[in-house]
């Protein structure tokens, strides 16, 4: 199998050399999605081989670099491995189409080049397993994914969106390298074996540190409020496919990662690491999802959604850390499954989403929903393909987001079990947020898929849309129907996830009928097919006219509702957190009751930006205006600063 | 024996739920000192609308004529989870309340995409509407039959009744009566009653349901309302198995069920007699007024849960 | 007889729960009329709960107080404050400063507190814990209530659910006090009553309205 593993390494690596070449080769560029694609799929080949029967895989390159570089492919990386080539295969096959369409020249070879080179990176952040290779990956994935983004453009707004996200990706690095130099006493070449073994013996302030480090650093990356400030500004810049791949597969190596520290090093913690998780992900969830309804734009509403998810699978690593800090290693095991079952859920139907706003941004060159409508009689391939995944992930059963969620309810309610009180009342607790969050998605899906694809288009944009080529479509429909797939035989990845945390976890079992929904859910789905093939039968004819609508001859577009109007009610109810500037200016000001134009402007920053950055920033720069004082420009004052420095040197070798 | 119980079961939920609703309307009418329309009455609705034609308009895409039938088909699969004559149900598993909550929303979320489709204004009125209400109810739902499921220790609805059946009716716990009470609330805002929504209104001001299906006709009308009469049926079921399922067959004997059956029929009726006696007592809410009304289950219903802990 | 212990053993043993269910309907009332009759409802279970204590315990002494509470505070007081609403013809809401849903979750929490509170004390003197915490709870929601509605009754109101729980907890741990006390606890309740009456008369007529944040206009 490590010739398969190996394979896939070397065609991972020939893409971009190849898209290199296709440079000068015009004719040859159809060349380099077939090998992309051909790369991933091998990739898939050999993950879905090592997570199902678990051979472990690896490759040492330590020889040719300066720190110890290896890959192993245990059953996590395996999983997660899994998780990007099969996710990234659509994504290939729909940019072969779409960077065809959107792009020429050194925009489209750019992309072809640093597109399979960013897959690599991802690649080499879920199998490292050495810190050097680990970080070497995870650096190159932010550069890729910033590079990628400007292939976009870089005018205006943009490049202050690309800084951001430049930024606290760097902060969020800079914790993460933190964590791993905290190892670097105890376990040299900072390779993953010997951190594991360490992590036991060292002191608790020690372990507390590299957690919040850690938590700080890949909860950045992952998106967990109030970190999350970088996801709604890059996400919708990048270019379709590459938001797809940032949203749901980059996402999930933080999330990774996370698992690796928090699991698989640092063990069993002090409940209140996991409460602190808890709480995070809570956060993230519900404001996340709130943030979204009230967007207009498609692509800014999905990565609030991510936020969402992302809130969601932290709350599930939470729930794990306080269970296992409580001594119930099964049900932390049964957490720790919703987890990483609800990664790879979101994965597959947030790519779909994000393909499918590229497709519609394609057809009608607009991505502002209240100037779509009417989609779905123009796109049907696209159209169903994002009815599932809207369907998904609400968590409908029959779907595979509620799969994930059905786990996550039964570990929070298995934590009712447990003596002290105060896990017994919190666990059950959080499951009522995720009631919540889960109706605040589905208000803001069903406002998504009702006002871009169904009913009236509300504009001559939407009006002339056209269906996309066949491999968007294509690109739109497999993750799609792996969606169903999971949904309705969700063993078919439940077993071997089982598998995967008991290894990661030694000696814990799980709960008995942990999977029992895997016996109900084919049933139900014949269930449904069954009536619903019998009541159209049984239905007779149609006839195609103008319905009642109070007896008003020729409705128009207008009439409709608006994605605005269809959140309104939501937002005045939780206005708390929305909290948006409003200013109305009557012209002429002198005459209040005859004016002239009257102009609304109402303006949503995120609270964080007001009450947690703006003052952080500010300080930062009061601080560097107090400093520059230092900046004297004299060189008299600089010849001083050396002498001072010589001398207190002289003084603390002389006193230590 | 068991299975052919648990389909009949389910087919009674599915059958006799017009007749619920009929029923309610009745004893509504006498309190107000009306006449009344027959109890059978929506039966013979049905048959007029399942004969008629589907009018489609001509903007609206396939989701328009599949989503009643989406909405019934999800509507009677959770039919078939409630135990009603006996402590079982056709279908059924571990967190199976989760399962029951979700298809509900399923159906929701279909006739709220229906409604959408139909290119009018109403149809937009009312999803936005419903989506107010739904995501408030769904966390005192979801909390409430997670404290019933606690306090039981299993956490399948037929476990639930099962435990229920060997408990004293008297030793009232405070979390049932707290649960009970949210149960309640978020029913009446599920199921679209006053206070909450009026299901027989159709002026602008006062609808919710009955804005997202103003357009469908013909059969898909059919289908939704049975499909909510069938939720009606749903809710009362529930509330009955989780909170007062004494009575209930406990061997397959002909006595047995028939006591069962009186008995179910016994407790619809005084259920049926409360809504009706509370619909015609309450004004309706102003619509920002049913935050406040699933507020209050909410705090009810986190109370039951915190409760499960503390009186443990 | 078997009856009736079985019934005085229930009793006993969910009261407790139906005062907390008055607590949060008394949070949660938009009517005056509502908040009185759920106070008389209060003052019933309270009457049964000293039924069910003096028939388990024979004590003929308690069979009087749950007779004077049962006139008093289920029949009397009520029916006065109900005439004293029908005759000051007011608005019938009752004007909270929090909305329902707030109300009923800070008695949510009033009521965790008070089982938080009476820990160390259950424990060391043997106390039916329910019932202390029922009691508790009374005082602590009466005087939520008046503090956070503004007609003038219902400060009236909030007064008598707090004499409630102070006379619950000493039922509950010291099984009552003596019946010469008692009389004069509750004589004492009517005259105050009837001042609070007259007082409510008075405000009304002076100001025209009962909303006693309006009352600080009568500071200097």
């Amino acid at each position: 199998m490590i010739y398969g593993f190996n394979s896939f390494l070397l065609l991972l690596l020939a893409a971009p050399i190849v898209s290199l070449l296709c440079v000068k080769v015009k004719r040859a560029r159809a060349l380099s999605p077939i090998v992309l694609v051909a790369a991933l799929l091998t990739g898939v080949a050999t993950a879905a081989v090592s997570f199902w029967r678990g051979d472990p895989l690896s490759l040492d390159l330590s020889r040719f670099t300066p720190l110890p570089f290896a890959l192993t492919v245990d059953r996590l990386s395996a999983f997660f491995l899994l998780l990007i080539c099969v996710v990234s295969v659509p994504v290939v096959l729909y940019s072969a189409s779409y960077i065809e369409r959107h792009y020429e020249g050194l925009r489209r070879d750019g992309l072809w080049i640093l597109l399979p080179a960013f897959i690599a990176s991802m690649v080499l952040v879920v199998t490292a397993s050495t810190g050097f290779a680990f970080l070497f990956g995870w650096e190159l994935m932010t550069l890729l994914s910033a590079g990628l983004i400007m292939m976009e453009g870089d005018a205006g707004q943009r490049r202050h969106n690309i800084f951001i996200y430049l930024l606290m990706m760097h902060v969020g690095a800079a914790a993460v390298v933190g964590a791993f130099l905290l190892f670097l006493p105890h376990a040299p070449g900072l390779t993953f074996a010997a951190m594991r073994t360490v992590a036991a013996q060292m002191p608790q302030g020690m372990r507390t540190a590299i957690f919040l480090l850690a938590f700080l650093g890949f909860g950045t990356k992952a998106g967990i409020v109030p970190l999350h400030l970088w996801l709604p500004r890059a996400h919708p810049i990048a270019p379709s496919p590459v938001s797809a791949l940032m949203s749901a597969v980059m996402l999930k190596t933080a999330v990774y990662a996370f698992v690796r520290f928090g699991f698989d090093f640092l063990g069993t913690g002090p409940a209140w690491w996991g409460y602190l998780v808890l709480a995070a992900g809570a956060v993230s969830g519900v404001l996340g999802v709130l943030y979204a309804l009230a967007e207009n734009d498609i692509k800014r509403l999905l990565a609030y959604s991510s936020v969402e998810n992302i809130g969601i699978i932290f709350m599930a690593l939470g729930a794990a850390m306080v269970l296992r800090a409580y001594g119930a290693p099964s049900l932390a095991a049964l957490a720790l499954l919703a987890a990483l079952l609800h990664a790879i859920n979101h994965a597959l139907f947030k790519s779909t989403l994000f393909l499918g706003a590229g497709s519609v941004s394609d057809a009608t060159h607009t991505l502002n929903m209240e100037e779509l409508g009417g989609l779905l009689n123009r796109m049907p391939v696209t159209g169903i393909a994002m009815l599932v995944a809207c369907c998904s992930i609400i968590g409908l059963p029959l779907f595979n987001g509620f799969v994930g969620e059905w786990l996550a309810f039964r570990a929070f309610l298995g934590g009712s079990t447990l003596p002290p009180i105060a896990p017994a009342i919190v666990l059950p607790l959080v499951a009522g947020v995720l009631a919540l969050i889960g109706g605040l998605a589905a208000a803001c899906f069903a406002k998504l898929y009702g006002v871009v694809f169904l009913s009236r288009p509300r504009s001559e944009k939407a009006e002339h849309a056209r269906e996309v080529p066949v491999l968007m479509q294509l690109g739109v429909a497999l993750p799609a129907a792996a969606c169903v797939l999971i949904g309705i035989f969700p063993a078919i990845v439940l077993r071997p996830l089982m598998t995967t945390i008991s290894e990661l976890m030694p000696g814990t079992a799980m709960p008995a009928q942990a999977t029992s929904i895997a016996t109900v859910l084919p049933w139900l789905a014949l269930a449904v097919i069954a009536i619903v093939a019998v009541v159209s039968l049984v239905r007779r004819t149609v006839r195609v006219t103008a319905t009642w609508a109070c007896g008003q001859p020729g409705l128009d577009a207008r009439m409709q509702y608006t994605g605005t109007a269809l959140s309104k009610p939501l937002r005045k109810v939780f206005s708390q957190v929305y909290r948006p500037d409003r200013a109305v200016n009557i012209s002429p000001a002198g005459q209040p009751y005859f004016p002239e134009t009257i102009s609304y402007r109402s303006v949503r920053t995120t609270s964080f930006e007001r009450t947690l950055y703006r003052p952080a920033v500010d300080a930062v720069v009061a601080a560097a205006h107090r400093l520059r004082r230092l900046q004297t420009g004299n060189i008299q004052v600089y010849l001083l600063y050396l002498f001072l420095a010589l001398v207190s040197l002289l003084l603390f070798m002389r006193f230590l | 024996m068991k299975l052919l119980l648990d389909i009949v079961q389910a087919v009674l939920l599915v059958a006799l739920a017009p007749l619920v609703r009929g029923i309610v309307s009745r004893i509504k009418a006498r309190i107000q000192n009306r006449q009344g329309a027959s109890v059978w009455r929506p039966y013979s609705d049905l048959r007029k609308l399942f004969a008629k034609e589907d009018l489609v308009p001509p903007t609206a895409s396939f989701v328009f004529r599949l989503s009643p039938v989406l909405l019934f088909a999800v509507t009677v699969a959770a039919a078939a989870f409630i135990p009603v004559l006996h402590a079982s149900a056709l279908l059924g598993t571990m967190g199976d309340f989760i399962l029951l909550a979700y298809l509900l929303a399923f159906g929701r979320f279909f006739l709220m995409l229906g409604a959408m489709d139909g290119g009018g204004a109403f149809g937009g009125m009312g999803a936005s509407r419903e989506a107010l209400v739904s995501t408030l109810a769904e966390a005192p739902l979801l909390l409430a039959l997670t404290a019933v499921a606690v306090v039981a220790h299993i956490a399948t609805l037929a476990g639930i009744v099962q435990w229920t059946l060997q408990q004293d009716f008297f030793r009232l716990s405070a979390v049932h009566a707290l649960a009970v009470a949210a149960l309640a609330l978020v029913a009446i805002a599920e199921t679209g009653r006053i206070p909450v929504d009026n299901p027989t209104s159709h002026l602008e001001l006062t609808m919710i349901h009955e804005a997202m299906v103003l357009e469908h006709s013909g059969p898909s009308l059919a289908l939704i309302e049975w499909a909510s009469a069938i939720k009606l049926n749903v809710m009362i079921a529930l509330l009955i198995a989780l909170f007062a399922p004494w009575g209930m067959a406990t061997a397959f004997t002909a006595a047995g069920l028939a006591i069962a059956i009186a008995v179910y029929a016994l407790k619809v009726a005084a259920l049926a007699v409360v809504l009706a006696v509370v619909e015609s007592s309450v004004a309706k809410l102003r619509m920002y007024m049913v935050p406040d009304f699933l507020g209050v289950a909410c705090a009810l219903s986190i109370l039951a849960v915190v409760f499960t802990a503390v009186m443990r | 007889m078997g009856f009736v212990d079985i019934a005085a053993a229930k009793t006993l043993a969910s009261s407790a729960v139906f005062i907390f269910i008055t607590l949060l309907l008394l949070a949660s009332a938009k009517r005056t009329r509502t908040c009185i009759v759920l106070f008389s409802m209060q003052g019933a279970v309270v009457t049964a709960q000293i039924l069910a204590t003096a028939y388990v315990h024979r004590s003929a002494e308690a069979y009087a107080v749950a007779f004077l509470v049962l006139v008093i505070k289920v029949l009397a007081i009520p029916y006065l404050l109900l005439r004293i609403v029908d005759r000051l013809n007011m608005p019938r809401e009752v004007k909270a400063s929090t909305t329902s849903a707030q109300s009923v979750f800070i008695t949510a929490a009033l009521i965790l507190l008070s089982f938080l509170v009476i820990q160390p004390y259950v424990r060391a003197f043997n106390i039916d814990e329910d019932m202390l915490a029922a009691a508790i709870a009374l005082v602590l929601t009466g005087c939520f209530l008046m503090v956070s509605r503004k007609k003038a009754l219902m400060q009236v109101i909030g007064l008598l659910v707090m004499e409630n729980g102070v006379f619950l907890a000493a039922l509950t741990s010291t099984f009552g006090m003596p019946l010469v006390i008692e009389i004069g606890i509750f004589f004492d309740l009517l005259m105050g009553v009837f001042l609070m009456g007259l007082f409510v008369f008075r405000i009304r007529d002076t100001f025209d309205h009962l909303d006693v944040s309006k009352l600080r206009r009568l500071r200097g």
